[in-house]
């Protein structure tokens, strides 16, 4: 989050989920029934309520302080059926999907700080980069 | 295997048990049950007053301090096997290592395992994957704070991604869904 410009100055908040010991980057586990696909494919919808977040604003400084905070949010992807074919044989993954639009609706809360947010209606958003697809890598990528 | 404790000498094989202090039948007993070893001629010595081996017929007469001092060190060594077998104890388990998925090991390049979304960059967080993915990122947005001020969201680096499918964990075949936040 920002106020003003998006430019790392300006940015007062930063959510994401404490990068595992393993070295998962801000990745969690997603309960049941928290992604849907609609049957055709085309749409991915992703939702979750309450992820324990951190909230690290000075983030990607080494001593940004993390506090803990709760993250509730929904995403949808829709395809635009523009095929699109990722490939690296180097670094042993393909991807094979189209290209997609993405919007989000979020809510989050710094219960130490009193902090909370919320942000307009999902469709009032909007991404600049989105695909949805397939994709096979590392001991899967030969077989 | 017999057990030496203060003031008393077991002996689980021929269920016999020794009590302080000894009578001579006692003492009798353990001579003829052959039991060999340094316990069986510490018992003997202490029972007797003296040792029956000629290598060490020097050895001092044992005064109770001594008694007590080598009856908790021979001990010693059966509690530690106790412990031991506590663990043997326990249920079977395996040793596979954890079930979580592996990060993308080539992203290390910044001791991170973040990548940034894109054409031609890998979408998935997860090595050893084959599933659905979907990735998105540059968002652009606007909310509102309990203080009822506007702040807006999203930059190029905002960026989310989910993963559902099969991966390698715990060196076999997992199932799950996974999200990058």
């Amino acid at each position: 989050m920002f106020r003003g410009p998006a430019v790392p100055a300006n940015q007062i908040h930063d959510f994401h989920p404490p990068i595992a010991p393993s070295g998962l980057y801000w990745v969690v586990p997603v309960p049941e029934r928290g992604l849907t696909i609609s049957p055709d494919g085309n749409t991915f919808t992703l939702e979750m309520q309450n992820v324990p977040v951190v909230d690290q604003p000075r983030w990607p400084a080494l001593d940004s302080i993390a506090t803990p905070a709760r993250m509730t949010f929904k995403m949808v992807w829709k395809s635009t059926g523009e095929p699109v074919r990722y490939e690296d044989p180097s670094k042993h993954f393909r991807f094979i999907g189209t290209r997609a639009s993405c919007q989000l609706e979020a809510q989050v809360e710094v219960p130490s700080v009193g902090f909370s947010w919320k942000s307009d209606s999902l469709n009032t958003s909007k991404s600049d980069f989105a695909v949805i697809g397939e994709e096979v890598n590392g001991r899967y990528y030969d077989s | 295997m017999g057990s030496v404790g203060m003031g008393m000498v077991e002996n689980s094989k021929w269920g016999r048990a020794l009590r302080w202090p000894p009578s001579r039948r006692n003492a009798t007993i353990c001579c003829r049950s052959r039991w060999r070893g340094y316990y069986a001629r510490e018992v003997i010595s202490l029972i007797e007053g003296a040792s029956m081996d000629p290598l060490t017929d020097s050895r001092r007469r044992h005064s109770r301090r001594d008694i007590l001092k080598s009856s908790a060190l021979a001990i010693f060594p059966l509690a530690v096997r106790s412990g031991n077998s506590s663990l043997l104890d326990q249920q079977a388990m395996t040793a596979n290592g954890g079930t979580d998925p592996y990060p993308i090991p080539w992203l290390d390049k910044n001791g991170s395992h973040n990548q940034p979304a894109g054409a031609n960059l890998e979408p998935s967080h997860i090595y050893h994957f084959k599933g659905r993915v979907a990735r998105c990122s540059t968002f652009t947005g606007v909310g509102t704070d309990n203080q009822g001020n506007r702040i807006a969201f999203g930059s190029p680096t905002t960026d989310y991604g989910v993963m559902q499918g099969e991966f390698w964990g715990a060196r076999a075949a997992q199932q799950g869904v996974f999200t990058h936040i």
